[in-house]
C-alpha cells in the first residue's frame, strides 16, 4: 500500500475505476515527472521485447541453415553454412551481438537479398504508416458523426442502426472484408485497383486510389469499435455529468450540448484509445498489405517468412512491438496531458 | 454460475450505457432475447460442426475427384458445390469450423485458467511483486496479436497444435490483464476485507471470494476472446501458417478461393459467412451476458 510502488499501466482496463484520493496526495507532482516515470517504466519492457523476439526466433526448433539449404543438405554442409552466417555460437553470445548492433541501428543483412535490413525497413515504413493514417481517418469520419447522431436520441432509429453497424464492424475479420471489397469494387464495378501500389511521390491521386480499398478494410471494423466506444461515453457524459446539467439549464440547445460540451470530453478518451490501437492496426496491416500487394512492413514480414530470412523477421517483429510500446506510452502521456484531473505518481498498491 | 452480485459491477472494457428499464416486461424480454438468440445460434454452429458430419453423410473434406470439380450450388451430391479441385465445400466448412472452434476453446481455456490465475494473484498481492509480474505481461502484450503468432507458427511449422501454442501466447496476457484489473476493483470491497481480517487464508479468499466475483468478467471476455481467436486462426491459415492444407480451415478456404474470386465468388463468400456468423454470435452473446450481469 505504499505510494512509492512503481506506477503500473492499467489504464486500459478499469484504470478509472480506481480511487483517486491516493493520487491527490501527489497532485503537486509535475507533468514532467510523470512523463519521466512512464519512460523509465517502458525501458525494461522494451528490453524484454528484444529478448523475447530473439528467443522465439532462435530457440524454437528449426534450423535456419537447414531450411535455407533444403532437405538434401548434408550435416557438414549445414555446419559450414551456419559458420558462414555467424550462427555457430551460444545463444547469449548471439543475442549480445545482435543487441549491440541493434543499438547502433544495425539490423544485419538480409539472407535473401543481402541488402542491409535497416534500409529495406526504412523503405517499407512510410507505406504502412500511410495505410494506417488513411484507415484512422476513415474510421473517425464514420464513427464520430454516427456516435453523435446515436447519442442524440438513445434507442432511436439511428441509434439502433449505428449499433447494428458497429456490431457487424467488430465481428467482421478484416481479411474477409478485404476480399469482399476486392470482389465488389475491383471485379464487379472496376472502381478501384485490386492490387498494386503507386508511391506518393509518383502520383498522389493514384496513390490514394491504390490505398482506398485496403484502408477501408482496416478502417471499417475500427469505425465499428470507435462508434460503440464514443456513443457509450457520450451517453455517460450526458446522463451523469454536472456540467451537462448546467449547460442545459442555461438553455443551450441539445446539439450544442452534445458537440461543444460532451464530445469535447469524450474525445479525450477516444484519443487515448486510438494511441493504444496503434499496435493492433500494425498487426491488421500485415495481412491486408499481403492481400493488396502493398510494399509495406507487413508484406515484407510475410515474404521474409517464406524465405526463412531470420534477420528481416527479427527486425520487423521487433519494430512492430516497439511501435506498440510507443503507442501505449503515447496513450499514457496523452491521458495525463489532456485530462488535468489525472495526476499519475501514485497507485493504489 | 455461483457469482455473487458485485457492487463494483462487471461492465468490461466498453461500459454499456444506461437506458433500459429493468422493471418493464418488454425490456426484460428484449434482454432475454439478447442472450438466447445468439446462444441458440452458437449452439447450432457447434452442433453442425461437431455432430453434423455424423448425422448427414457429407463427403470427406479431403477427398477430391477432379471430375467433380467446380460443381455449382445445390448440385446432387454436393449441397454447396465443389471447389476448383473437387473438394466438397459444405464438408470443408463443417470440418474447418470444427478446427476453428477447437482452437478457440483450447486457446481461451488455457488463457482463462493460466492468465486469469496469474492476474488474480498479481492484483491481490499487489506491491513490487505485482509490478514485476505485470512487466512480463507488458512484454507479451507488446506484440501485436498476429505478429508474434506468425513468427512462432513459422518456426514451429503449420499444425493445429502449433496454432494453439502460438495463439496462447496472446490469450494468456490478455486474460491476466483483465483478471488483475477486476481483482483490483473487488480487492477493497467490504466482504473481502472482512474475510481477510477474520483470518481467512489467502488461498481461500482468492478462491471463494475474489474468483466468484471476477468470473463473470472472465467468462464474458472468454466469448469475445473466442471471436478474436477464430479470426486470428483464420488469418494464420489464410497465410498458410495455420491448418496445413489439404486439411480444411475457413482461413485457407478463403485464401484458395481468392485466386478464382472473379469466376467463383461463392468459394470465398460461403466460408466468410460461416466465419462472420460465428464471430457475430460470440460477440452478441458476450455483450448480452455483460449487460445481464451488470444490470443485476
Amino acid at each position: 500500500m505504499s505510494a512509492s510502488a512503481p506506477a503500473s499501466f492499467d489504464l486500459r482496463e478499469g484504470g478509472e475505476a480506481r480511487p483517486r484520493h491516493l493520487g491527490h496526495r501527489l497532485a503537486h507532482s509535475s507533468l514532467l515527472r510523470v512523463l519521466g516515470r512512464r519512460l523509465l517504466a517502458a525501458i525494461p519492457v522494451m528490453w524484454g521485447v528484444t529478448f523475447l523476439t530473439f528467443l522465439v526466433m532462435n530457440l524454437v526448433p528449426g534450423n535456419v541453415a537447414r531450411s535455407l539449404l533444403g532437405a538434401t543438405a548434408t550435416p557438414a554442409q549445414v555446419n559450414a553454412y551456419q559458420a558462414k552466417l555467424g550462427l555457430n555460437h551460444s545463444f547469449f553470445v548471439l543475442y549480445g551481438n545482435w543487441l549491440g548492433n541493434l543499438l547502433q541501428g544495425n539490423f544485419g543483412n538480409s539472407y535473401s537479398s543481402h541488402a542491409p535490413v535497416t534500409s529495406t525497413i526504412a523503405a517499407q515504413l512510410p507505406v504502412s504508416f500511410e495505410l494506417i493514417a488513411y484507415a484512422f481517418i476513415i474510421s473517425l469520419v464514420i464513427s464520430v458523426p454516427l456516435a453523435l447522431l446515436a447519442a442524440r436520441r438513445p434507442n432511436g432509429i439511428i441509434d439502433r442502426l449505428s449499433m447494428t453497424f458497429s456490431m457487424a464492424g467488430v465481428s467482421v475479420a478484416n481479411y474477409v472484408l478485404a476480399v469482399v471489397l476486392v470482389w465488389v469494387f475491383a471485379d464487379v464495378v472496376s472502381a478501384f485497383p485490386a492490387i498494386g501500389f503507386v508511391s506518393i511521390g509518383t502520383n498522389f491521386g493514384e496513390n490514394l486510389r491504390s490505398l482506398t480499398l485496403p484502408a477501408i478494410a482496416v478502417g471499417l471494423p475500427l469505425a465499428g469499435f470507435y462508434t460503440r466506444l464514443l456513443r457509450a461515453d457520450l451517453l455517460e457524459q450526458l446522463q451523469r455529468e454536472d456540467y451537462v446539467v448546467t449547460a442545459r439549464a442555461k438553455g443551450i440547445g441539445p446539439w450544442r450540448v452534445i458537440v461543444r460540451h460532451a464530445l469535447r470530453n469524450s474525445l479525450f478518451g477516444l484519443i487515448t484509445v486510438i494511441a493504444l490501437n496503434f499496435g493492433t492496426l500494425l498487426g491488421a496491416a500485415v495481412i491486408i498489405e499481403q492481400i493488396f500487394s502493398l510494399p509495406g512492413l507487413g508484406n515484407g514480414l510475410i515474404q521474409a517468412i517464406s524465405n526463412h530470412d531470420t534477420p528481416v523477421i527479427e527486425a520487423t517483429v521487433l519494430i512492430f512491438a516497439l511501435m506498440t510500446v510507443g503507442g501505449n506510452l503515447l496513450a499514457d502521456i496523452l491521458y495525463a496531458v489532456l485530462d488535468p484531473r489525472i495526476r499519475y505518481g501514485s497507485t493504489t498498491e | 454460475m455461483a457469482a455473487q452480485p458485485s457492487s463494483a459491477g462487471v461492465a468490461g472494457a466498453i461500459a454499456l450505457p444506461l437506458g433500459d428499464q429493468p422493471a418493464a416486461p418488454a425490456g426484460r424480454l428484449r434482454r432475454t432475447l439478447k442472450i438466447t438468440v445468439p446462444a441458440a445460434l452458437l449452439l447450432l454452429i457447434f452442433a453442425l460442426c461437431f455432430l453434423g458430419p455424423l448425422i448427414f453423410a457429407v463427403p470427406s473434406p479431403t477427398f477430391t475427384n477432379i471430375l467433380d470439380a467446380n460443381e455449382g450450388l445445390f448440385s446432387p451430391h454436393h449441397l454447396f458445390g465443389t471447389d476448383q479441385v473437387g473438394y466438397d465445400i459444405l464438408s470443408r466448412i463443417l470440418y474447418g469450423g470444427r478446427a476453428s472452434l477447437e482452437i478457440a476453446l483450447a486457446v481461451n481455456g488455457i488463457g482463462m485458467v493460466a492468465g486469469g490465475f496469474f492476474g488474480m494473484v498479481a492484483g491481490y498481492i499487489g506491491g513490487w511483486r505485482d509490478a514485476v509480474m505485470m512487466r512480463f505481461i507488458d512484454v507479451l502484450i507488446a506484440f501485436p496479436g498476429i505478429v508474434l503468432a506468425i513468427a512462432i507458427a513459422e518456426r514451429l511449422g503449420p499444425s493445429e497444435f502449433h496454432v494453439i501454442l502460438a495463439l496462447t501466447v496472446f490469450s494468456v496476457p490478455a486474460f491476466a490483464r483483465l483478471s488483475r484489473a477486476a481483482t483490483l476493483r473487488v480487492r477493497e470491497e467490504t466482504f473481502i476485507v472482512a474475510a481477510r481480517l477474520s483470518g481467512t487464508r489467502t488461498n481461500r479468499v482468492l478462491l471463494r471470494h475474489v474468483l466468484p466475483n471476477i468470473l463473470p468478467q472472465l467468462i464474458t471476455f472468454n466469448l469475445l476472446g473466442m471471436g478474436i481467436v477464430v479470426v486470428l486462426e483464420g488469418a494464420l491459415s489464410f497465410l498458410n501458417l495455420g491448418i496445413p492444407s489439404p486439411l480444411p480451415s475457413w482461413g485457407n478456404m478463403i485464401a484458395s478461393g481468392q485466386t478464382v474470386l472473379t469466376a467463383e465468388p461463392r468459394l470465398v463468400i460461403l466460408p466468410s459467412i460461416a466465419l462472420f456468423l460465428t464471430v457475430l454470435s460470440l460477440n452478441l452473446l458476450g455483450d448480452g451476458l455483460r449487460e445481464h450481469w451488470s444490470s443485476r
